[in-house]
Parts: C-alpha cells; sequence; structure tokens
C-alpha cells in the first residue's frame, strides 16, 4: 500500500515537475477563487463575531447612549409641546439611569468651497454631557459662532479645522472634528435624522454637524422645523433593543402612520448599521468568489482535458504493466489534487492579508480592526472547495482515460471527435473562415460549452458590477455632489478587484482553451492547409471557434447579470438598467478580447509547416 | 506439363482431352492463355502408355468432321495411387538465386563486367515481367483462381526485385570500399 | 570511386516535345543546422509530362516525401526552382501556395488523413468548399467522385466504418475533387493489404487512362511496376531511371508451366 502510494505521489510530481508553467496557472486558477472565498468568510466572521468592536470602543470613549430617542413630529414636521414632554418624560422612565438632551436639531444646506449638500445640525451645550460626549480627535468642542464635524463626514468632504462652511447661506468656522456611539458614521446616517424634516435628505448624503444649541436653533426655517433627541443610558443596556422595538411596535399598531411617542434606537442597532458598510462588501465577495470559482472550475477542466490527451501513452503503459483503473485514475486525480491544495493555500494566505483593507470600520469609529482571524472551519471549507473543483473537473477526464482500453491508449489515439451533421451542413454555406471555425467547434463540444461557460459567468459578473455601480453612482448616493462617499468608494475597490479577478481569468481560460483546441485540430488543420485552406483562413477559423462562443457566452451573460444582481441584492432595491452602449461594450470587449488572446495561440497552431505535422502522425 | 498435374484432373470424372484443356485453362487464368493445346494429348498418350491412364470409351467425332475422334480418358488404380502420392509430397521449386549470385562473383573477380550494371538490367527484366503481372492481375475478377495465381506470381518478383536491391547495394558498397 | 560515376541520367521531357507539367531544378532541401545538416533532397532534376504516371522509389528516410512534398507546394525548397503548369513555387508566399494546392494539386497520404468527423461524402467536397464552390456544386461534384471511385453506397459513412482500402478511395477521390493538375500521392498503399492496394492500382489506372497527371512515392514495386517512369531515389538524390515499356502479351513465360 504504501510502495504504492509512494508510485502514485512519484508519476504526479514528475509530472508536475515537467509542464510546471501549466500547474502554476491551474494554481493560480484555485488560488484566485480560494482567495475570493476566504475574503468573504473572513468577512461574515468580521460581521458576525467581532461585530462591533470598534463601536464598542467609540461607546466608551464617548459615554455612548443604550438607547437614543427622536421625539414624534407633527405632519408638517414641527414638534408639538406634547411630544416634546413625552421625550423629556423618557429621561425619567424606569430603568433609565442616565440621559442627555434633549437637544434640537436642524436639517441645513451645506456648501463647502468643494461641497454642496445637507447637513443635519444637533445644538449640544459647550459643557461635555452625561451621555454621548462626542469624543474630539481635532480642534475643540462647541463655540459659538463655530462647527463640530463628524469624522467620517469631514474626512469624505475633506473638511478640515479651521475652515469656513456655510449653513443655510451663514458662515460657521470648523472648530473641530469629532466621533461619536450616537449616531452611525458618514454615510450611514439613517432615516432618523434625515427623514422626517421637509426638505428630507436621501439617505446617505447627510452630514453630521455638532453646534450650540444657540446655533442649531438659528438654522431652523418654517420648511425646515427643529426635531429634538436624548439620549438614555439603561440599568441594563441588554434590553435596548427590546425597548426599541416594542416602542416602534406601540407607536405603529396603535396609531398607524401617525406615530404618538418618541422613536427609539439602539445601541445594537446603531452598531448594526455600521457593519452594513462591510455586510455590503461581504456579498460582494461571496458572489464574486462563486463566479471565480465556476472559472477556475472551467480552467481546471480545460488544462486537466489537455494534459490528459497528452497522458495517453502513459496510461497505456501503466495499464500495459498491470496498474488497475483504479490505479491510473488516482495517480491522474493525485496531481491535481495536489494543486488545488496548493492553490488553497495560496488563496488563504492571500485573501487573510488582504482581509483588513476591507474589514476596517472605516474613520467614523474608534481604532482598527484586528486581522479577523482564519477559523478551522474557513480553512476547512476553503480546502474543501478547492479540492471539488479539482475533483469536479478532473474526475471525468480522469475516469475516461482509466477506462480507455490498454490497446488504444498505447496506440495513444485521440479521442474521437464529436460530429454534428447540421452544423457540418450549416458550415458548408459559409465563408471558409468560418466553415473551419464551426467545425472545429462542433468537434470538441465539451471544451466548447467551457468556452461559452467560461465568458457567460464574466459577463453576468461584469454586468452584475455595472448594475451595482450605476447604482452606487446614482444620485440617491450621491446627494452631495463632490463628495467622497466612503462606502461607494470601498464598494467599487472591491468590486473592481472582483471584475479584474473575473476578466483576468476569463482570459487565462480562453488561451488555455484555444491552445487545447489549436492543439486537437492540429492535425485536421494541417490537412485542411495541404487541401488548400492559407494559414490566414485556419488562423481565423481557430479564432473564430473562440469567439463565437465568446459572442454566445456574453450575449447569455446580459439577462445572466441581471439575475445574478436580483439574486444577491439583499433589500429591496430594483436595478437600474445600466446603459445600452455599456453593455454592448461589453459584449464587444469580450469577443474582442477573445480574438486578440485566442489569436497568438491559434496563429502558432496555424502556422506550423504541414509537411512536418502529416509526417509525425506517421511515427 | 506435368504428367500429375494432368492426372490429377482426371481424378474428378473420365474426361476427353479438350475438356482437361479448359479446365487447366480456366485454373491459370490469363498465365494459361498462351498454352499450347495439343501438349495435354501427347501427355495422355505418354501416360498411357504407362499404365497410369486407361481409354474409357471412344465417341465418335459426328457431324463435327474436324475431331477425328473423342477418346475419353480415365484412371487407372495405378493413376489413382501416383495421384494420391502426388497430393501428399511437399516438394517445392527451389529459388535459382546461385547462379545470378555466381555471375555477379565472377563477373567482379575478372573484371568482366559491372555487376551493378548486371544487375540494373536484371532489374529491369523484373520490373517488366512485374509490369506485365500486375496488368493482368487488374484486369482479373478479385478472388478467381486466375488472380490468386497471378498474386503469387507478382509477390516471388517483388521478392526477387527486393534481393536485387539487396545486391546493388551491397556491391556498390563493395565498389566504393575497394 | 566516386559519386560522379554512378549513373545519373538528365531527366528532360524533350524527348516526348511536350513542355512539362512539373519541373524541379537543382532542388535541395536541408534540415537542422551546420553540424547537424540533413540533406533530405540533395540537387534533384525533374520534368514530368502531362499525363505521366511517375512513381518514386527508394528506401525510406531517402527523401521521396519531402520532394514529394516540394513539387506539391506543401514546403519549399532550401535552394531550386519548383514550376507546376508554368507557375514557380519556391518564390511564392504560403498564401499562394495555398491557394495552388488548391485548384492544382491534389494530395494522397499513407494515413490517409481523412476528417473523422466527416461522412465520405463531406470529405470529398471539403476541397472545393475551400476553394469557393457553391454547396450543391460541390455536392454534386463528391457524388460524382464517389461513383468513379465506386463508393456511391458508402456516402454516408464516417470513416471509421470503412475499410483502409475504402477509406484510400476516398481520399484520392477528395484528391480529385478540384480537378487537379497532377495529384501527388505518399505511399498510397503503405497501410494496405494485398486486396485493397488492387483496388487502389486499378483505379490509379483509370485515372491513368484519363490523362491525369500521377506522382506517386513508394517502396512498392507492383505500383512501380506500372508507371510509365520509375525513378530510384537514394539519400536524397536520383539514382536510377527506368521507363517501363509496355508489356509482352507472353503472360506464361511468367509461370515455369512449359506447355
Amino acid at each position: 500500500m504504501g510502495g504504492r502510494l509512494r508510485l502514485v505521489a512519484r508519476l504526479a510530481g514528475r509530472d508536475v515537475h515537467r509542464r510546471w508553467s501549466e500547474a502554476l496557472l491551474l494554481v493560480l486558477a484555485i488560488a484566485a477563487g480560494s482567495a475570493t472565498l476566504t475574503l468573504g468568510m473572513l468577512l461574515h466572521n468580521v460581521t458576525t463575531q467581532s461585530s462591533g468592536q470598534s463601536y464598542s470602543q467609540t461607546q466608551a470613549a464617548t459615554r455612548g447612549p443604550d438607547l437614543v430617542a427622536q421625539s414624534a413630529t407633527l405632519d408638517n414636521g414641527t414638534t408639538s409641546p406634547a411630544d416634546l414632554a413625552a421625550l423629556v418624560a423618557l429621561s425619567h422612565a424606569k430603568g433609565v439611569v442616565a440621559s442627555s438632551g434633549p437637544y434640537p436639531m436642524a436639517t441645513a444646506d451645506l456648501r463647502t468651497p468643494t461641497v454642496t449638500g445637507g447637513a443635519t445640525v444637533e445644538g449640544r451645550s459647550e459643557s461635555p454631557a452625561a451621555v454621548d460626549q462626542p469624543l474630539v480627535t481635532a480642534g475643540t468642542w462647541v463655540r459659538p459662532g463655530g462647527v463640530v464635524v463628524e469624522r467620517a463626514f469631514a474626512q469624505a468632504a475633506g473638511v478640515e479645522v479651521g475652515q469656513v462652511i456655510r449653513l443655510n447661506g451663514r458662515a460657521f468656522t470648523v472648530d473641530g472634528i469629532a466621533v461619536t456611539a450616537a449616531f452611525s458614521p458618514y454615510p450611514q446616517i439613517g432615516c432618523f435624522a434625515g427623514c422626517f424634516g421637509p426638505q428630507s435628505f436621501a439617505n446617505d448624503a447627510v452630514g453630521l454637524l455638532w453646534t450650540t444649541e444657540a446655533g442649531a436653533r438659528s438654522l431652523a426655517t418654517a420648511s425646515a422645523p427643529l426635531t429634538y433627541f436624548s439620549n438614555l443610558k439603561l440599568a441594563d443596556p441588554t434590553q435596548a433593543t427590546a425597548v426599541a422595538n416594542a416602542q416602534d411596535n406601540n407607536n405603529y399598531t396603535k396609531n398607524p402612520g401617525s406615530p404618538n411617542g418618541p422613536y427609539l434606537l439602539s445601541a445594537q442597532q446603531i452598531a448594526h448599521e455600521d457593519n452594513n458598510l462591510i455586510v455590503n462588501e461581504q456579498i460582494v465577495v461571496l458572489v464574486g468568489s462563486t463566479l471565480l470559482t465556476i472559472l477556475s472550475i472551467a480552467s481546471v477542466a480545460v488544462l486537466v482535458g489537455g494534459r490528459m490527451a497528452d497522458q495517453m501513452r502513459r496510461v497505456g503503459l501503466l495499464k500495459a504493466i498491470g496498474g488497475t483503473p483504479g490505479l491510473v485514475a488516482s495517480v491522474l486525480m493525485a496531481e491535481y489534487l495536489f494543486l488545488a491544495l496548493v492553490g488553497a493555500a495560496v488563496g488563504l494566505l492571500g485573501g487573510w492579508l488582504f482581509a483588513p483593507l476591507l474589514s476596517s470600520p472605516g474613520s467614523g469609529l474608534l481604532g482598527s480592526a484586528p486581522r479577523p482571524p482564519l477559523t478551522v472551519s474557513s480553512v476547512l471549507i476553503v480546502a474543501g472547495v478547492a479540492l471539488g473543483v479539482a475533483l469536479v473537473a478532473a474526475l471525468v477526464p480522469a475516469l475516461r482515460a482509466a477506462q480507455t482500453s490498454t490497446v488504444r491508449a498505447l496506440a495513444d489515439s485521440a479521442r474521437p471527435p464529436h460530429r454534428s451533421a447540421l452544423l457540418v451542413r450549416l458550415s458548408a454555406r459559409l465563408p471558409v473562415p468560418l466553415l473551419i471555425g464551426l467545425r472545429v467547434m462542433a468537434r470538441r463540444l465539451r471544451r466548447t460549452t467551457l468556452s461559452v461557460l467560461s465568458i457567460f459567468v464574466t459577463v453576468s459578473g461584469v454586468v452584475a458590477v455595472l448594475i451595482v455601480h450605476g447604482r452606487l453612482n446614482s444620485a440617491e448616493f450621491n446627494g452631495v455632489s463632490g463628495l467622497v462617499n466612503p462606502r461607494t468608494t470601498r464598494a467599487n475597490e472591491v468590486l473592481l478587484a472582483v471584475t479584474v479577478g473575473l476578466v483576468v481569468l476569463a482570459a487565462v481560460n480562453a488561451v488555455f482553451i484555444t491552445r487545447a483546441i489549436a492543439q486537437d485540430a492540429r492535425h485536421a488543420s494541417a490537412v485542411t492547409r495541404a487541401l488548400g485552406a492559407t494559414p490566414q483562413q485556419v488562423t481565423a477559423g481557430l479564432s473564430l471557434a473562440q469567439m463565437l462562443p465568446a459572442l454566445i457566452g456574453s450575449l447569455l451573460g446580459i439577462p445572466g447579470g441581471f439575475l445574478l444582481y436580483n439574486a444577491a441584492k439583499h433589500g429591496g432595491q430594483s436595478e437600474t438598467m445600466p446603459p445600452v452602449p455599456e453593455l454592448l461594450a461589453v459584449i464587444v470587449g469580450a469577443v474582442l478580447l477573445v480574438a486578440v488572446l485566442t489569436a497568438i495561440p491559434a496563429r502558432w497552431g496555424a502556422r506550423r509547416p504541414v509537411a512536418s505535422i502529416l509526417q509525425a502522425e506517421l511515427a | 506439363m506435368q504428367q500429375e498435374v494432368v492426372l490429377a484432373m482426371l481424378a474428378k470424372e473420365p474426361s476427353h482431352g479438350y475438356e482437361l484443356r479448359a479446365r487447366l485453362g480456366a485454373a491459370l487464368g490469363p498465365l494459361g492463355e498462351a498454352l499450347n493445346g495439343g501438349q495435354i494429348y501427347v501427355t495422355l498418350a505418354r501416360l498411357e502408355k504407362a499404365g497410369l491412364v486407361r481409354t474409357a470409351r471412344v465417341e465418335d467425332g459426328g457431324a463435327e468432321a474436324e475431331r477425328p475422334e473423342r477418346k475419353v480418358y480415365a484412371l487407372t488404380s495405378a493413376g489413382e495411387e501416383r495421384v494420391t502420392e502426388w497430393l501428399a509430397e511437399v516438394s517445392w521449386p527451389k529459388p535459382d538465386l546461385a547462379e545470378f549470385h555466381l555471375k555477379l562473383v565472377t563477373a567482379a573477380a575478372a573484371h568482366l563486367a559491372d555487376p551493378i550494371s548486371i544487375v540494373d538490367a536484371q532489374r529491369r527484366e523484373l520490373l517488366r515481367r512485374l509490369r506485365d503481372a500486375q496488368r493482368a492481375a487488374m484486369t482479373e475478377v478479385a478472388q478467381s483462381d486466375g488472380a490468386l495465381l497471378l498474386e503469387g506470381v507478382v509477390l516471388r518478383l517483388q521478392a526477387d526485385l527486393r534481393w536485387l536491391e539487396a545486391c546493388e547495394a551491397t556491391w556498390t558498397d563493395r565498389r566504393s570500399t575497394r | 570511386m566516386s559519386d560522379t560515376e554512378r549513373h545519373r541520367t538528365q531527366y528532360t521531357g524533350a524527348e516526348r516535345e511536350i513542355s512539362p507539367l512539373v519541373r524541379g531544378r537543382g532542388l535541395r532541401k536541408e534540415y537542422g543546422s551546420a553540424e547537424g545538416l540533413v540533406r533530405a533532397v540533395d540537387d534533384v532534376d525533374l520534368d514530368i509530362a502531362p499525363g505521366e504516371t511517375l512513381a518514386i522509389m527508394g528506401p525510406s528516410g531517402c527523401g521521396k516525401s519531402t520532394l514529394l512534398h516540394l513539387l506539391g507546394g506543401l514546403d519549399r525548397p532550401s535552394t531550386g526552382q519548383v514550376w507546376l503548369g508554368g507557375q514557380r513555387l519556391d518564390t511564392m508566399s504560403e498564401r499562394e501556395l495555398a491557394r495552388l494546392r488548391r485548384s492544382s494539386v491534389g494530395f494522397v497520404f499513407q494515413a490517409f488523413h481523412l476528417m473523422d468527423e466527416l461522412t465520405a461524402v463531406e470529405n470529398i467536397e471539403l476541397p472545393a468548399l475551400l476553394a469557393g464552390c457553391s454547396p450543391r456544386a460541390a455536392r454534386r461534384r463528391a457524388r460524382d467522385l464517389l461513383e468513379q471511385v465506386e463508393m456511391s453506397d458508402r456516402a454516408t459513412h464516417l470513416p471509421s466504418a470503412l475499410s483502409g482500402g475504402q477509406r484510400q478511395r476516398v481520399a484520392i477521390a477528395r484528391a480529385l475533387a478540384n480537378e487537379p493538375a497532377v495529384v501527388l500521392a505518399d505511399e498510397p498503399t503503405g497501410n494496405l493489404d494485398s486486396g485493397a492496394t488492387l483496388e487502389v492500382l486499378r483505379l490509379f489506372d483509370r485515372l491513368h487512362a484519363a490523362g491525369q497527371t500521377l506522382v506517386i512515392v513508394t517502396h512498392d514495386e507492383r505500383i512501380a511496376a506500372t508507371a510509365d517512369r520509375l525513378v530510384s531515389m537514394r539519400d536524397g538524390a536520383f539514382v536510377d531511371e527506368t521507363r517501363l515499356a509496355g508489356g509482352t502479351g507472353n503472360l506464361s513465360s511468367l509461370i515455369g508451366i512449359e506447355a
């Protein structure tokens, strides 16, 4: 048994050594999928396990509230004395051990030298509050005539201490930059402050500012009246979410559409909002890694298929000297399983190294996320998926090779090509390059299917990315023009990374497949040339054999992208149609890219002297 | 014509001389076309004298005045014995290559002629024969008796031509090393 | 003795007083680098008259296949000139050579080189399609050729369902698809048994009778013997030429029957 294992290992090792470049590509293909999968899982861990580590840090440093309460408003947005009284009463409710506020909150037009948008401005006392005293990270706390800007927003808007900004046209000096645990940092300020004002801003495009109470009151207008906020500390903080939900329930079930009590939001809910920043990325990364995994299956399948054809003689020899089909299959499989494990290891390392870039909480909170721990289960999952990829891709060719009769394998006769009578008849009516291309395609249906699949997956991914990208850049996310939305920026970075991964892997696939096709069709193209086809016609034919599947794949990829987006999105955001020229560009780009990538291997296949190829067949 | 062939042909049934001739022609195909018919009768007469064949009956020439008489021959018991012996024999024509071989050796030794031109001439002759045989074979119906015999002739000639090739190669070598 | 004393003839078609269809002058084909230089074809002059059947014989590795490739424009000579039907091949580009092969040359190979996934009739029509023939005309021509090679009943068979002799007949029909000026056959019977060889020989004979120019590379004396002319090659050069006259007609002399 040991001897057999050693034999299997040695044979597999020799083969890896002999064709190391292909082995390297194989490892890279699997590593790309594994890395994204690792990233997805690490981000998942961040959000589910070490959730809110940064938030708790911030909470501790700013005497963060357990509950934030906002006064109810009338239909015109103004706050009745009764509602304000209800808010004040909360501070003395049972279970509340400390409180601050109520503080007036104004909404105002914001202008900085570079940004035009909206702001919610909370009026605070100059002396420190018992609950929610934002931590000043630069400059000073609020002074008359000045404002303090929430740090994430300040960074996004490029606001610095000492700068003058305009609120509703009036100049204010930026006295400081601060962080808070009472509101989600920009861009997740949420509906809490903005939505109820008559001048409602888009959710995510509003910055949070603090000024003096007088300053806040002075910003109120008839169309944008003040609302009020209180911060509460509970005896039992774990009850905060339950209390908030109960109040919510109470408001809406008793008097639907016209709430009669303050709104409550718990610290946990605020922390969860923070995590949305990471959750979104996690979805992108998970979807991306699924696509990359599918593509790596395609790569591995093509590589394995091509190598199996070369290994036929070896299979025959192994069987002739007494190797059972099982032994042959395990020799063939061992190599790919080994390479898959190497790929998984590289991917795990890469994913682990990259994870902090995506899981950092952003500047709205204190501290930075520690490198997320790589759990045993995620290592096992990544390794399992990588092995699964190799197994799925290599099993069929390996079993087929192992089942081939010894005599046939020794004779090294190639797998008989597939015949498609329809395509043969159809292609007879077409120009010579198309005739050659269609017939080459028809000869190897499995490989052609893989080409279609590879391009389909890639274009689906790219189209989904375009939809997401279109949404991110839509007005909804960019109410404040000129403002850098950190979420958008980071999501765009992730999207770009996934896209680049998809395109690179698809490109590698296209080259692999064309090389395999050129290799496989070497004899047929030599004969075709002997019969009078020019090298140009044969090159074009071999390229077309890839471009047609690319065209089919990218056409299918357009609806595929929409389906993918709808399947992956969470929440009810409907897709926005990317502009038609963009979609056309994707199709044309995919086909052209394939044309360029395949031209070289195809040329290689069509340029070799005919005589020597035909002669070699006899040897 | 070998006596045994004529005897064996009579083993099927008592026959006229001309019937034997027709059967012989069919078995030989195009190779039997130029066969001298008279030879059969001479052989039959010899065989009768030797007691291997007897005249079973004589048929009158009848209306066809050209044929004087038609003797129907049959095997005697001695003749039958001879046929049985012949069928069991394993004799085979021996390839007569020694003569040509010696021709080359002596010609070279005595500087009488260039062995290679002798080989060339011989090769041409054999190719001519092969061409005749091959052309005849191409006109024959596949699987016929004639085609089978022609194939044998063709294969023998091919073997001889290959030997001539070997002769040429060897004598060319010898000439250039000397 | 040196090579110069070897029997060599100038192979000119002058005696026929017809300008040759194929003409080679000083043909040389070399492979490899300076030290390991192999001269596959070494200074060959050759004329082939229209309608002639030429057999090229010689041991394997003597360069006869390479010479055939040079004559058909599958390969270019290192030095020397080749003409086919008045066109000079050795200066042509790959593309021009392909066009020339398409219109003027039919190849027949030892290994048949049929497309495995195409039926007999589809294989035969392929050169016509490559030449830009309409699918209908190509199919009609292919059917005619199938009849010529007596394979009409096998039109829709794949090569894998045909015997060796049948495959070679399909390959010969394919070589004839564009009515080439010359058919070049490289060991056409090398993979065939004697019955199938005879079928192919009969077919060549019919083509010859119809005036088709044929060049056959072979080591089979049977094929060589039926050609009009036979040249022998050794080490890349012609060493002997035999013009084979018609038969004597006295077939009986072939066998030892003294009647």
